[in-house]
C-alpha cells in the first residue's frame, strides 16, 4: 500500500464534495485530489545506517498519466559515479509495474524482475516494490478506525506482495496520507511518513518523506524540491528507447 | 590365539627383517591404492563442493551447452509455476597476474534470494548495489584470494577481458567460508551484465539457476521447464555438474584404478612368497604339531591368521602411507585438470574413512587371499616326512602339472575374452586372469630360465655364478613371488609406456593432418578452454593483416548426443576439406565432406562412434536452442579433439539452429613468403588491445597436445615408482631368505676356502638373476597387459583404436633401472651373508 502513498506525496486539489464514507470511497477522494497529467520533482535521499553513516543520493523525477495507468522515469544525479543510471517504470491498472534500469556504463537497460521487487531500492529503506502504482482495484480496503482528525484504512493487497496488510492513515482535513504502516508475515516491515505539506498548484504535497525499516533500524528521507504538476511532458521520452536515446 | 603368540610369534621375532619387508609390500599396495583414490575423490568432492557453494540455494539449472541461451529465456522460466527465484549467470575463467580466476557474472540487483555474500566491512555493495551497477570495473573478490595477492578495498585488479586488458576495481571482499571457497577461493563476483560485456557474451546467459517454491517437487519443476522451454535445454539439478566432470576425468579414474588394483597385487605376491618360505622353513615345526595333535585346520587357521595379522599391520601402515601420497597425487591431479579445464580446482586430500576402510579391508584381504596357498600347503604337511632332516624345495611334478593346467586354462580364457570386448565382466576377467596365468607360471619359467642362465653363469663367475643359479633352481618358490610381483609391475609400466607411445604417434598423426595452420587465434591461453568467443566479424579483419592467407572461423562446444557429452565443431567443411581432410575411417571420403558442408549430415570421431553405440548413417538428434538438429552420420574420421569423441557439423547450420554467430579458433593459414613472427606482431597488435586474443603458434598447440598426454600418462611415472619399490623390496627379502636358508651352505663356502669378496659377488648374482628374470618375463607380459590396455581405451576411455606399439624406449630404460634397484637391494644382505662366525653357521640347520 505504500507503494500508493508513495505515488500520493501530492494530493489533488481539495474540492467541495460530499464526505466519503466508507474506505475505498475514502482512497478514492484521495487519488481524485492528487490527480495530475504530470510530475516533476528532484529528490534527495539520505540514509542513516547504523554507525551514524549517512548516504546521500539525489534524482530527478518525473511521471506522466495517472494513477495505475502512469509512467515514471528516475533519473539518478548524485553522487558522480552513479550520474546518468535512471529507471522507468510502467504502471499497469491490473497487474505488478514493468521496471528496468538504464546502465550508462555498459550502455544497456535491465530488467527488474517481479522477484526482486522486494529487494531494497539501492541502499535505501525503500523497496522496488515501494515505487509502483497500483490501481486502488488491486486493493481490498477497511475502514478500521475514523476516530479523531485521521482515518484509518486497512488495505490488503489482492495481488502478490511482499506485504500481508498496510494501514494507511488518511488526515481528513486534506484528505492527505500522513503515515503508511506496511505489514509483513513477521509483522512491521516499514513505517513510511509524510510532513512538511504545501499547497502546489492545488495539490497538497509533502516535501518530506521518511521511511523507517523496522527490522534493520535504519531510516531514509526523502527530500522534495523543484516540485511541479501538469507540465508539459512526452509519452515517448517515458519507454527503454527513450533511456537509449538520452 | 595360543598357537599364534606361542608359535608365530617367535618365529616372527626370529625373522622380523623379512616379515617388515612383507608388510612393506602390502603397505606400498594398500598406499597406492588409498592414496590414488584419495587424490581422485578429493579432485571430484572439491569440485562437487565448489559446485554447491555457487549453487546456493538453487535446486535446479537451466542450460543449453556451451553456447549460452537468449535473455528472454530468463522471463519464460520465472513465469514456470513453482519458481520461486530464478537467477541468470555467467561463468567464465579468467587469466590474471595472480593466476586463473573464476568469474561469477551474477544479478547484483536480485542474486541474494539465490547465493548468500557473506561481504566483509557491512554489506553496502549488496545493500546498495548501484555503485556497483554503475561502474561495470567492480568486482567481489574471496578475502583469501585477495589476501594472498596484497590486495585490499578499492585495490585495482587487472584481467584480460573480451575488451583487451582492463583494469577492475575491488569493492568487496567476501569472507572465508561458503561462496568465496569455492575452487579453492580462486572466485571473484561480477555484474551479470558486465560480465555479459567483459566476457564477450552478448545478450547471452550461461545458466539459469532456479529456486522453487517450498515444498515444491524438483521433478515436477524440470519435467515443467524442460516442456516449456524445449529439447535444447538442459534442466538438472547442480550435483550433475559433479557426473559431467567426472564423466570427462573417467580417462585418469580408470587408468588410477588399474595401476591401484596392481599395486594391491604386487602385494599379494610379496606375501605369498613370504609365506611360502614360511611353510617350507617351518616344515619340522609343523610336522611335531601335527604329531602332537593339531589337525589340519588348525594348521591352516594358523597360516591364515599370519597372514591376516600382517596384513592388518600392513594395511594401517599402507593407510598412513596413502594419505600422503594423496597430498601429492590431489596437487597433481588438480593440476592437470587446471590445465585441460582452465578452472582453478583445488584438490583437497581429506581422508576418507570409508575408503580407507574399503583399502585396509582389501589388504587384509588380498593377505588372507595370498596366504590361501601356503596355508593349504602347510596343512597338508605330512607329519612323519617332515619331522625327517632336509629340505623340500623343488616343486613337486603333480602340482606342476595343476599349476600349469589351471594357469594355461586362465591364459586360454583370456585370449578368448578379447573376443568378447563388448561384454564388460568377460573382458576384464580376461585380463586379471592374463595376469594371475603369468603369476602362477613364473615358478616353472622361473626354473627355466635359471637353468637356461646356469651355463652362461658358469663361464663368466664360475663359483659365485653357478651357485646363484642354482641357489634359485632348488629353491624356484622361494624367489617365484618376488619375480612375479616385479613381472606384473613392469608389465605394467610397459602396457602404460606403449599406450602412451601409441598414442602419442597416434596423436601426432592426426595433428599433421588436421592441426596444420600456421596460427591458432584463440580467446584464451588454450585450445580447449571455451568460456570466450569472438565475434565472427573478427574474421574478416584479420584477413586484412599482411601475411595471412586464409582465415577459417570454427565454433566449438560441448553438447550432449546420444546421452552423453560430445564435442560439437562448426566449421566451413568445405575449407577444412581443402585444408585439413581427415581420411575416412568409413563412409566415402569423397562424399562425406561435401555432405556436411552443405548442412545434409555429420562426421563423427571414431571415439564418438565407438564410445556412444553409434554407427554410420545413423541419424544424430543434437540439441540446439531452437530444437532438435536432426542429421545422418556420412563419415566416421579419426580424431582427437575430444577423448569423448567430436561431431563436425556446417557453420551455417550451427549459426542457424544455435542463433549464435561467435567463433571459439580462427584457424589462420599464412602466405608462403609471410614472416611468421612479423604476422604474429601484426595481429596482436591490431586486435589484442582491444580484444581478449591469443595467437599460438602451430608449434604452441602441439607442444600443448604433448603436455597434456604427458599428464595423462604422468601415472607410468607413479608406476615405475611402484616397480622400483616392489624390486627392492621383493629382492630383499628373496635374498634374506635366501640367505637365512642358505648360512650352513655360505658357511661352508667359506670354510673351504671361499672368499668374502666371492660370497658377496654370489647374493649380488642371484639378485642380478632374479631382478633379469622378473623384468624379461615383465617385458613379456607387457606386451599382453599392453593388448589389454589398448582394448579398455578402445573400449573405454577413448574409442579409437590407436594401434599397437611396443614401447622400447621405456623397456631399455627400465633395463639399467631394475638392474641397479635389484643391485642395491641386495648390498644390505650380502654384507649380513658374511657378517658372523663361521662356525656358527656350519651349525645352523
Amino acid at each position: 500500500m505504500n507503494r500508493l502513498a508513495l505515488a500520493l506525496v501530492s494530493f489533488a486539489p481539495l474540492l467541495a464534495q460530499p464526505a466519503p464514507t466508507g474506505a475505498r470511497e475514502i482512497m478514492e477522494e484521495v487519488q481524485r485530489r492528487q490527480k495530475a497529467a504530470s510530475l516533476h520533482y528532484e529528490g534527495t535521499l539520505e540514509v542513516s545506517g547504523g554507525g551514524g553513516r549517512v548516504a546521500t543520493k539525489s534524482w530527478v523525477f518525473d511521471r506522466i498519466g495517472s494513477f495505475g495507468e502512469s509512467r515514471s522515469v528516475l533519473r539518478f544525479t548524485v553522487p558522480a559515479e552513479v550520474k546518468g543510471v535512471a529507471l522507468l517504470i510502467v504502471n499497469h491498472p491490473d497487474r505488478a509495474s514493468d521496471q528496468w534500469i538504464w546502465r550508462p556504463a555498459i550502455g544497456r537497460e535491465q530488467r527488474v524482475a517481479i522477484q526482486d521487487r522486494s529487494t531494497r531500492f539501492f541502499g535505501t529503506d525503500f523497496s522496488f516494490e515501494d515505487l509502483e502504482e497500483r490501481d486502488l482495484n488491486q486493493f481490498e480496503f477497511r475502514l478500521a478506525s475514523s476516530e479523531g482528525a485521521n482515518w484509518v484504512l486497512d488495505a490488503k493487497p489482492k495481488k502478490a506482495s511482499q506485504y500481508e496488510t498496510t494501514k494507511v492513515t488518511v488526515s481528513k482535513d486534506r484528505y492527505t496520507v500522513t503515515q503508511v504502516e506496511c505489514f509483513g508475515k513477521k509483522g512491521l516491515v516499514r513505517t513510511i511518513q509524510y510532513r512538511d505539506f504545501e499547497r502546489i498548484k492545488n495539490i497538497w504535497t509533502a516535501r518530506t518523506v521518511e521511511v523507517a525499516d523496522a527490522q534493520r533500524n535504519s531510516r531514509t528521507t526523502l527530500r522534495y524540491d523543484r516540485v511541479d504538476y501538469n507540465l508539459a511532458m512526452r509519452e515517448s521520452d517515458f519507454t527503454v528507447d527513450a533511456l537509449r536515446r538520452r | 590365539m595360543i598357537l599364534l603368540r606361542l608359535i608365530s610369534w617367535p618365529y616372527a621375532k626370529k625373522h622380523l627383517q623379512r616379515w617388515l619387508l612383507t608388510i612393506s609390500g602390502i603397505a606400498l599396495g594398500v598406499g597406492v591404492f588409498a592414496g590414488m583414490h584419495t587424490a581422485n575423490l578429493g579432485v571430484l568432492a572439491a569440485f562437487q563442493r565448489t559446485i554447491d557453494r555457487i549453487a546456493g540455494q538453487a535446486q535446479l539449472q537451466v542450460s543449453a551447452g556451451e553456447a549460452g541461451f537468449d535473455e528472454e529465456v530468463l522471463e519464460r522460466v520465472r513465469a514456470i509455476p513453482g519458481v520461486r527465484a530464478a537467477a541468470a549467470v555467467i561463468e567464465a575463467t579468467v587469466s590474471t597476474p595472480a593466476g586463473n580466476l573464476l568469474i561469477l557474472g551474477v544479478d547484483m540487483l536480485g542474486d541474494r534470494s539465490m547465493r548468500s555474500y557473506d561481504l566483509e566491512s557491512a554489506d553496502d555493495v549488496l545493500e546498495d548495489p548501484l555503485v556497483f551497477l554503475a561502474q561495470p570495473d567492480s568486482i567481489l573478490l574471496a578475502k583469501t584470494f585477495a589476501e594472498k595477492n596484497g590486495l585490499a578495498l578499492n585495490s585495482r585488479f587487472p584481467m584480460r577481458t573480451m575488451e583487451g586488458d582492463r583494469v577492475f576495481v575491488v569493492r568487496g571482499l567476501m569472507r572465508p567460508g561458503g561462496m568465496a571457497e569455492a575452487f579453492g577461493g580462486s572466485l571473484a563476483v561480477m555484474d551479470l551484465f558486465a560480465a555479459q560485456k567483459f566476457l564477450g557474451r552478448g545478450r547471452k546467459f550461461d545458466r539459469i539457476d532456479v529456486a522453487l517454491d517450498e515444498g515444491a517437487d524438483p521433478d515436477g519443476a524440470g519435467e515443467r521447464l524442460r516442456a516449456a522451454l524445449g529439447p535444447g535445454f538442459e534442466v538438472e539439478p547442480p550435483q550433475s555438474r559433479g557426473r559431467h566432470f567426472e564423466e570427462t576425468s573417467r580417462m585418469y579414474s580408470v587408468a588410477s584404478r588399474i595401476t591401484s588394483v596392481f599395486a594391491l597385487v604386487i602385494g599379494m605376491f610379496l606375501i605369498y612368497n613370504t609365506l611360502a618360505v614360511a611353510v617350507i622353513q617351518r616344515r619340522t615345526e609343523i610336522g611335531v604339531l601335527r604329531a602332537l595333535g593339531a589337525t589340519r585346520g588348525q594348521i591352516r587357521t594358523l597360516f591364515l591368521a599370519e597372514s591376516a595379522v600382517a596384513g592388518a599391520w600392513g594395511s594401517l601402515a599402507g593407510a598412513a602411507l596413502g594419505i600422503l601420497l594423496a597430498r601429492g597425487a590431489s596437487a597433481y591431479i588438480g593440476g592437470m585438470l587446471t590445465t585441460i579445464y582452465g578452472v582453478p580446482l583445488a584438490g583437497e586430500s581429506a581422508p576418507d574413512l570409508r575408503l580407507l576402510a574399503v583399502a585396509v579391508g582389501a589388504g587384509v584381504v588380498t593377505s588372507v587371499l595370498a596366504g590361501w596357498l601356503p596355508a593349504h600347503a602347510a596343512s597338508s604337511v605330512d607329519p612323519v616326512a617332515a619331522l625327517k632332516r632336509g629340505r623340500v624345495q623343488s616343486l613337486g611334478r603333480s602340482e606342476s602339472r595343476w599349476r600349469m593346467r589351471i594357469a594355461l586354462g586362465m591364459a586360454l580364457f583370456s585370449s578368448l575374452a578379447l573376443l568378447f570386448e563388448a561384454n564388460a565382466y568377460i573382458f576384464y576377467l580376461g585380463f586379471v586372469l592374463s595376469a594371475l596365468a603369468a603369476a602362477m607360471l613364473t615358478p616353472l619359467f622361473s626354473k627355466a630360465m635359471a637353468k637356461w642362465l646356469r651355463p652362461l653363469f658358469a663361464k663368466l663367475l664360475p663359483v659365485e655364478g653357478t651357485l646363484a643359479a642354482d641357489s634359485i633352481l632348488q629353491a624356484p618358490r622361494r624367489a617365484a613371488g618376488t619375480i612375479a610381483a616385479l613381472m606384473l609391475s613392469v608389465s605394467l609400466v610397459v602396457a602404460l609406456g606403449g599406450l602412451a607411445r601409441a598414442s602419442h604417434g597416434a596423436i601426432r598423426q592426426w595433428a599433421d593432418i588436421a592441426l596444420n595452420p600456421d596460427f591458432f587465434v584463440t580467446a584464451a591461453e588454450t585450445v580447449t578452454a571455451r568460456t570466450f568467443t569472438f565475434p565472427a566479424a573478427l574474421a574478416d579483419g584479420l584477413r586484412t593483416v599482411e601475411g595471412v592467407e586464409e582465415v577459417q572461423p570454427v565454433r566449438t562446444l560441448r553438447v550432449t548426443v546420444k546421452n552423453g557429452g560430445v564435442l560439437l565443431m562448426a566449421a566451413d567443411v568445405a575449407a577444412i576439406e581443402r585444408r585439413a581432410k581427415l581420411p575416412a575411417v568409413e563412409g566415402d571420403s569423397a562424399t562425406m565432406y561435401p555432405e556436411t558442408a552443405a548442412g545434409r549430415g555429420v562426421l563423427a570421431s571414431e571415439g564418438f562412434i565407438k564410445l556412444h553405440g553409434a554407427r554410420l548413417g545413423e541419424t544424430l538428434e543434437i540439441p540446439s536452442p531452437s530444437g532438435i538438429v536432426r542429421l545422418p552420420i556420412v563419415g566416421v574420421v579419426r580424431d582427437f579433439s575430444d577423448q569423448r569423441g567430436s561431431l563436425l557439423i556446417s557453420r551455417d547450420l550451427y549459426r542457424k539452429a544455435w542463433n549464435d554467430e561467435t567463433v571459439s579458433i580462427f584457424r589462420v593459414y599464412l602466405r608462403k613468403d609471410a614472416d611468421h613472427t612479423a604476422t604474429r606482431d601484426r595481429i596482436l597488435a591490431k586486435f589484442g588491445q582491444t580484444s581478449r586474443l591469443f595467437v599460438l603458434t602451430n608449434r604452441d598447440i602441439r607442444r600443448f597436445i604433448d603436455q597434456v598426454t604427458e599428464q595423462w600418462f604422468g601415472l607410468t611415472y607413479i608406476q615405475i615408482a611402484v616397480a622400483l619399490s616392489v624390486a627392492v623390496l621383493g629382492v630383499v627379502n628373496a635374498l634374506t631368505v635366501s640367505i637365512a636358508e642358505r648360512r650352513r651352505e655360505l658357511g661352508m663356502i667359506q670354510a673351504v676356502g671361499g672368499l668374502r669378496s666371492q660370497v658377496r659377488r654370489m647374493v649380488w648374482t642371484e639378485a642380478l638373476t632374479v631382478g633379469g628374470i622378473g623384468l624379461a618375463l615383465g617385458l613379456a607380459l607387457g606386451v599382453v597387459t599392453l593388448f589389454y590396455a589398448l582394448a579398455i581405451s578402445r573400449r573405454d576411455l577413448i574409442g579409437t583404436d590407436i594401434g599397437f606399439a611396443y614401447p622400447w624406449q621405456t623397456a631399455a630404460i627400465l633395463i639399467p633401472v631394475i638392474a641397479a634397484a635389484s643391485f642395491a637391494a641386495s648390498l644390505g644382505p650380502a654384507e649380513s651373508a658374511v657378517r658372523g662366525p663361521v662356525s656358527e653357521a656350519l651349525e645352523y640347520e
